[in-house]
């Protein structure tokens, strides 16, 4: 039997090594087949009479674990165990003769950790080619343009070029007309990692701006900044808001533990601005909420107390926080007030918010092209860490860096689209594609910490990009539901009673869930 | 038409709205306030400068107007028209502000000063004047009254009058007796006939002989007869007159058989799956001496019946299912965190407070039951009696939910009307004890009813282009049931209708002319409650239209199955009595048989426990292994469903959703401006009538002669009404639309949801529910984002304009 048969491998993609073993599923029971280890997934196929294949890449596997010993007792109790960072976890049973496993571990954790290895990325392997460049979506001075920018308040500034005001920043900014380089400067210094406020979008009609960065760096002494307060009055007084609102993402009591460690937040001596607290929380809270929810519905769904189970991972709640606070957001700016935002370092909260309230307010976005400008521009230019918060191709697992604030993102665009079916020209398959590819490293689109980094290994020449993929076959990532409604300010309800988990994403590995819901 | 300035959004804590408009309460109007009665109705009480309460404590948003009390209705007229985004389907029999005295669940009346409340009971004294009344309603509503400008002895009468009147002491006061009675002695000319024997729809109401017959020939029932020994109720006072038994029974046998069984209630057909194997219910039999043989007699009789002489299984619903009262209790669970408690208060523990009123378990339990059944019928190839004490309740729902999962014709609208009136009218639910029209005790309600329609939601929601109905459609019906004109939620069984008919026609001294019958309209005559166009909101979109007939000429064709599979080796592996169900031929031990679920601790029923320990090495992850009847539903998931086939409802616990436009419609927190399903199907149904259009276009220009148009030729135009044909066209085309959102005009974008669509519509909750506790909350945003009063008939006028 030739597994290959089964299997399109991918231009680049390459045959490692195969073996027979048994896959313990957690819904069948032990099944014999074969596995098929390429440089950039994993494969098995079942040689019983439950037809089963499992297609894995191997950028999801987050550990690779060899269980049982040599002593161990059962037949199916010696093996593998992979823990999967898409919910799932799959283990491999092997006879227990010789080393029979070692092979297949270290080739496992060679490719699944590549990095860890000094290995290249498979994204760098690929040899895919389609026909539109997915890089070319998205050019910042375009984006600029559509929202009318620059225009007699607000100018576009290359002093980041080189990275050298910011290295997680993108090299195009827009701030304030009447802001000075020097000024820019000066504030950098007293921002976290130079993360200045600048602009992530602007109304049209009022002018009202969004502005995005990190913290003040007041530290426990309290200490001002006059550039920094004079930058953020520069900033209010572009269309004159009476107020400028500044949001902190945080909960007030993580705001003053910053102070500890040279950080902090706002005070009274920004005049005309006021601070408000969103209560979300941070990375680690929001990882071990998924753990606590991937425990419900992973191998099989929590049955006797469901909704009190999903209650107690908080997931929904976190979802709604986040909604919530960008809710406020566009609420503001759609009253015609400016507002800046920021959480510690500005690359987490603070683009989850952005990018929420910029759907909500912008119907651009919530267009196929619009929304992928939304993510090159939000998440990847103004540097979110993906590569920490994923940890591609990196074996340390328990690496405390890892969080899933961009599936959270995710997931608060999915339950809008619940709430508002006709309002995005994308479906819910379009943003299961995008998870799905935030860990496969098929294509470069989300490697690395920053543009700076992506620059400096060239993403965009030696990769594919996620969107250059999806525009090949567009037509199956949209929705027919889609009415456009330009202008049209989005409102969805952030309530426990319209929240819902997004099942066909979370428990889509449940063979008791008919397969053509599926869209992967 | 609308100016679109976007609503606010629900976060922030409103303040109260500044105290009452000075000039308002000084001045309430003093113009003259009638209520619109319909025929028969009467006005008991009344009085005036009333205020009614839309947003907090006191708003300028209240009305100001009459409060009446009728021998129908609690009726609040007004000349304010609120100026405010609303859409609210209106009711023929009803006016805006109005409620029925059959939705009146409890009157609380509030003495503010004092604090004094008193919950009213019939013909109670009232001590205190009233300064409000809050009617607390059976569809989930709460409305409020205030007296503070009102005569306070007219204002206590009103309640007194209300508490009295929605407590009729016998089902002839309720409305509808009233309303024929006049009908049919002031022969009124209102286009609402009473002397009509079905109602005008297209629905069988199983009352004659025929009907049955149509359902036997219809699912290929062959060994199976109407049998008329029932008739004049001489066997059984709540089996209908004409049943279905099997052919091999004798009317002589089974006047014999009545006796030993509970209510008399012999066992009954419901329907035939495409194999032949039957679904069947009956009651408990009594005298135990006789039990043996006659579980053996009918057994073999049903057997008999099965083309392939496939086997009966049983299940026993009281031992599987929760009780009535169980089911109750939930509801008012329910109730209370959805409409009564706190919006905020109750938004943390949302998820758990759902959990804990039971009632999504009780979806899944009848769902996963309902499964059970049909993998027996369609799995196992054998026929199956619902066995229930008096087999008027539980029986209902299952019987129900199995032949919507196996048949697609009672997904039909018509279809699902006819297994309503087959399977809970016919069969003799209760509906006036389980409705508690008579408020005559507590213990005999429950929402049965409203549980089956929410099961049926579930199927929907998993499967949304299988029904010819909306969820819309589903909300109305259950409203209806608080409406009490029509027969089909009056009465305890046919017996109990016709009694009551009798004795009426007796008391009023009205002696029926030949052929001549005088009855009350069953709900599915929907031209009472609704106007053509609002019966469009019934009307699915996505529907996925007829297949083939079920039967066609006698010959059974079966349904579209993916494939069809055998499981009989499955079950019979396993112990009966471990999975819930007896096999009763093989005389299961009732030590075994008892085994099942008893009761209910806030658990569902465990699955199979012998399998368990039978595969367990093979099912290592699993802590609850499958029964043969998941095995079969997991092996028909891993095939594409076809809307017209068989379907199963995903039972997972996370797959299950509260059904939230009859849940949470009147809180005004919950509402979705411009959002929601709804608006997916404003987006489809201007395309299904776009689609409308275009072929009767074509119908047009292809037809014959005679009905093309006259002075047609050149290119198609699409006519300012949304393509009916231009004037002079013959009528052969112009059939209305099914759609109730039409496409604005062919080659154009449609339009965007307009702005009174919400995830309520078409219900609103302005004036709806003002719980007594509601201070500065988004009552007021929605009220300020205000702009147009709508109603259909305004939407009508301005499409047309």
């Amino acid at each position: 039997m030739d597994l290959l048969a089964d299997v399109a491998l991918l231009p680049g993609e390459e045959r490692v090594t195969d073996k027979e073993l048994i896959y313990i599923c957690p819904f069948s029971g032990a099944l014999k087949g074969k596995v098929f280890i390429t440089n950039y997934r994993l494969f098995f196929k079942s040689t019983e009479a439950v037809a089963l294949t499992l297609d894995v890449p191997l950028g999801v596997i987050s550990r690779v674990e060899k269980m049982g010993g040599a002593s161990s007792r059962g037949e199916n109790s010696y093996g593998l165990d992979i823990t999967c960072k898409d919910m799932r976890s799959l283990r491999f049973a092997l006879k227990q003769e010789g080393h029979s496993r070692r092979d297949i571990f270290e080739i496992l954790s060679k490719y699944a950790f590549p990095l860890s290895h000094s290995q290249p990325l498979f994204s760098y392997l690929s040899q895919e080619k389609y026909e539109e460049n997915g890089w070319s979506i998205y050019k910042p001075l375009e984006e600029f343009r559509r929202q009318g920018l620059p225009n007699e308040r607000w100018r576009i500034t290359f002093i980041n070029k080189n990275y050298e005001l910011c290295d997680t920043y993108p090299t195009i900014l827009a701030v304030p007309y009447r802001a000075s380089e020097e000024d820019l400067r000066r504030v950098a210094a007293f921002r976290s990692r130079g993360r200045i406020p600048v602009l992530s979008w602007i109304q049209r009609d009022n002018q009202a701006a969004i502005a995005r960065c990190s913290q003040p760096l007041v530290g426990m002494s309290g200490k001002r900044n006059k550039d920094d307060e004079r930058y953020l009055e520069l900033l209010r007084e572009t269309n004159g808001t009476p107020k400028l609102t500044i949001f902190d993402a945080r909960p007030s009591v993580n705001a003053v533990a910053n102070k500890a460690t040279g950080g902090g937040y706002e005070g009274d001596e920004y005049q005309n601005a006021e601070l408000i607290f969103l209560d979300i929380h941070n990375i680690h809270v929001m990882r071990e909420s998924l753990k606590k929810l991937r425990d419900i519905v992973y191998p099989t769904v929590e049955e006797s107390h469901w909704l009190s189970s999903l209650e107690s991972t908080h997931w929904l709640e976190h979802i709604k926080l986040v909604l919530a606070g960008a809710i406020r957001v566009a609420d503001k700016v759609s009253g015609g007030k400016s507002v800046v935002l920021h959480c510690s370092d500005g690359w987490d909260r603070t683009a989850q918010l952005s990018s929420l309230a910029m759907l909500m307010l912008d119907s651009h976005y919530r267009t196929l092209r619009g929304f992928e400008v939304l993510i090159e521009k939000e998440w990847l230019s103004f540097g979110h860490k993906f590569a920490s918060r994923i940890g591609h191709g990196d074996k340390n697992h328990a690496d405390q860096d890892r969080s899933p604030i961009f599936v959270q993102f995710i997931d608060c665009v999915w339950q809008m689209t619940k709430q508002f079916p006709t309002a995005f020209e994308f479906n819910e398959r379009l943003l299961a594609t995008v998870l799905e590819h935030l860990y496969s490293c098929r294509f470069g689109t989300f490697l690395f910490n920053c543009e700076s980094m992506r620059e400096l290994n060239e993403v965009r020449s030696k990769t594919v990009s996620l969107w250059s993929y999806v525009h090949s076959s567009s037509t199956r990532y949209l929705n027919p539901f889609y009415t456009p409604e330009s202008g049209r300010v989005l409102y969805p309800v952030a309530s426990m009673r319209h929240l819902e988990l997004w099942v066909s994403y979370y428990i889509r590995w449940n063979p008791r869930i008919r397969q053509q819901d599926l869209w992967l | 038409m609308f100016t679109v300035r976007p609503l606010k959004p629900t976060f922030k804590s409103y303040l109260p709205p500044l105290q009452t408009d000075v000039k308002k309460s000084l001045h309430p109007p003093v113009k003259k306030l009638e209520a619109t009665l319909l025929p028969g109705e009467i006005v008991v009480n009344e009085v005036n400068f009333v205020r009614k309460c839309i947003g907090a404590e006191k708003s300028p948003d209240d009305l100001w107007g009459k409060l009446i009390c009728t021998n129908f209705k609690v009726s609040f007229v007004t000349h304010e028209a609120l100026a405010q985004p609303r859409f609210q389907v209106s009711n023929r029999l009803l006016g805006e502000h109005d409620i029925p005295l059959a939705c009146v669940d409890q009157v609380v009346t509030v003495n503010d000063a004092k604090g004094k409340k008193k919950v009213l009971g019939s013909n109670q004294k009232l001590k205190f004047n009233p300064s409000e009344v809050i009617l607390y309603c059976k569809d989930f509503r709460i409305v409020r009254f205030s007296f503070d400008e009102a005569g306070p002895e007219g204002a206590k009468k009103v309640c007194l009058a209300i508490a009295h009147y929605s407590r009729p002491a016998d089902p002839q006061l309720l409305f509808g007796f009233e309303l024929i009675g006049t009908r049919y002695l002031g022969s009124t000319e209102d286009g609402l006939n009473a002397a009509r024997p079905t109602g005008g729809s297209q629905t069988p109401l199983f009352a004659c002989s025929s009907d049955w017959d149509r359902e036997i020939k219809r699912t290929g029932a062959a060994e199976w007869r109407v049998c008329s020994v029932n008739q004049g109720y001489g066997v059984s006072p709540s089996l209908p007159e004409f049943f279905v038994v099997p052919a091999s029974l004798a009317d002589q046998d089974l006047r014999q058989y009545a006796e030993a069984f509970s209510g008399q209630r012999l066992p009954v057909w419901c329907w035939n799956h495409p194999n032949g194997s039957a679904l069947t219910r009956m009651a408990d039999i009594t005298d135990p001496l006789q039990q043996k043989r006659l579980d053996q007699r009918i057994c073999n009789a049903i057997i008999k019946s099965h083309p392939q002489r496939g086997d009966v299984h049983k299940a026993d619903l009281d031992k599987n299912l929760p009780s009535i009262q169980e089911v109750h209790n939930s509801l008012v669970r329910l109730r209370h965190i959805c409409v009564m408690d706190p919006f905020e208060e109750t938004e943390e523990k949302w998820l758990s407070s759902v959990e804990n009123s039971q009632w999504l378990d009780y979806v899944r339990t009848f769902l996963k039951h309902s499964c059970d059944v049909v993998y027996i019928l369609e799995g196992l190839n054998a026929s199956v009696i619902l066995q229930e004490e008096e087999g008027r309740d539980l029986s209902c729902v299952v019987s129900s939910l199995v032949q919507i999962m196996v048949d697609p014709h009672f997904r039909s609208l018509s279809g699902f009307q006819g297994l309503v009136q087959k399977e809970w009218v016919m069969a003799g639910h209760r509906f006036l004890d389980r409705c508690n029209h008579l408020k005559k005790s507590d213990k005999e309600e429950s929402p049965l009813f409203l549980l089956f329609l929410d099961c049926v939601w579930q199927l929907m929601n998993q499967y949304p282009s299988a029904f010819e109905f909306t969820e819309t459609y589903l909300a109305l019906l259950s409203d209806s049931m608080w409406v009490p004109v029509f027969s089909t939620f009056l009465f305890n069984g046919p017996k109990h209708h016709a009694d009551t008919m009798h004795d009426f026609l007796e008391d009023k001294k009205i002696t029926l002319g030949e052929g001549e019958e005088l009855c009350l309209p069953p709900v599915w005559d929907w031209s009472q409650q609704l106007s053509v166009r609002d019966q469009a909101l019934f009307n699915n979109p996505i529907y996925v239209g007829k297949a083939a007939p079920y039967a066609h000429n006698g010959a059974v064709k079966s349904f579209r199955r993916t494939k069809h599979k055998t499981w009989s080796s499955t079950l019979r592996g396993a112990p009966p009595s471990q999975t819930g169900w007896s096999s009763t031929l093989r005389g299961t031990p009732p030590a075994l048989a008892r085994n099942g679920l008893q009761g209910s601790q806030g658990t569902l029923p465990r699955r199979n426990s012998l399998a368990a320990q039978l595969k367990s090495d093979l099912f290592p992850a699993r802590d609850v292994p499958e029964g043969p009847s998941e095995r079969f539903a997991r092996d028909w998931f891993s095939g594409p469903a076809d809307p017209q086939g068989l379907l199963l409802p995903q039972l997972l616990p996370s797959h299950l959703a509260l059904w939230r436009l009859y849940f949470l419609r009147w809180v005004p927190e919950a509402v979705i401006p411009r959002g929601g399903p709804v608006t997916a199907v404003h987006a489809v149904s201007q395309l299904a009538h776009e689609i409308e259009t275009l072929q009767s276009q074509l119908r047009r220009y292809k037809g014959p002669a005679s009905s093309s148009s006259p002075g047609g030729g050149g290119t198609p135009r699409a006519s300012p009404d949304g393509g009916r044909p231009p004037p002079g066209t013959p009528p052969p085309a112009a059939e209305p639309s099914r759609m109730f959102f039409k496409a604005g005009s062919l080659y154009e974008p449609s339009p965007p949801p307009p702005e009174f669509l919400s995830s309520s519509f078409p219900f609103s909750p302005v004036g709806n529910l003002c719980r007594p506790n509601l201070r500065g909350t988004p009552i007021s945003k929605l009220l300020n984002g205000a702009k147009t009063w709508l109603s259909t008939e305004t939407l009508a006028a301005g499409e047309t304009a």
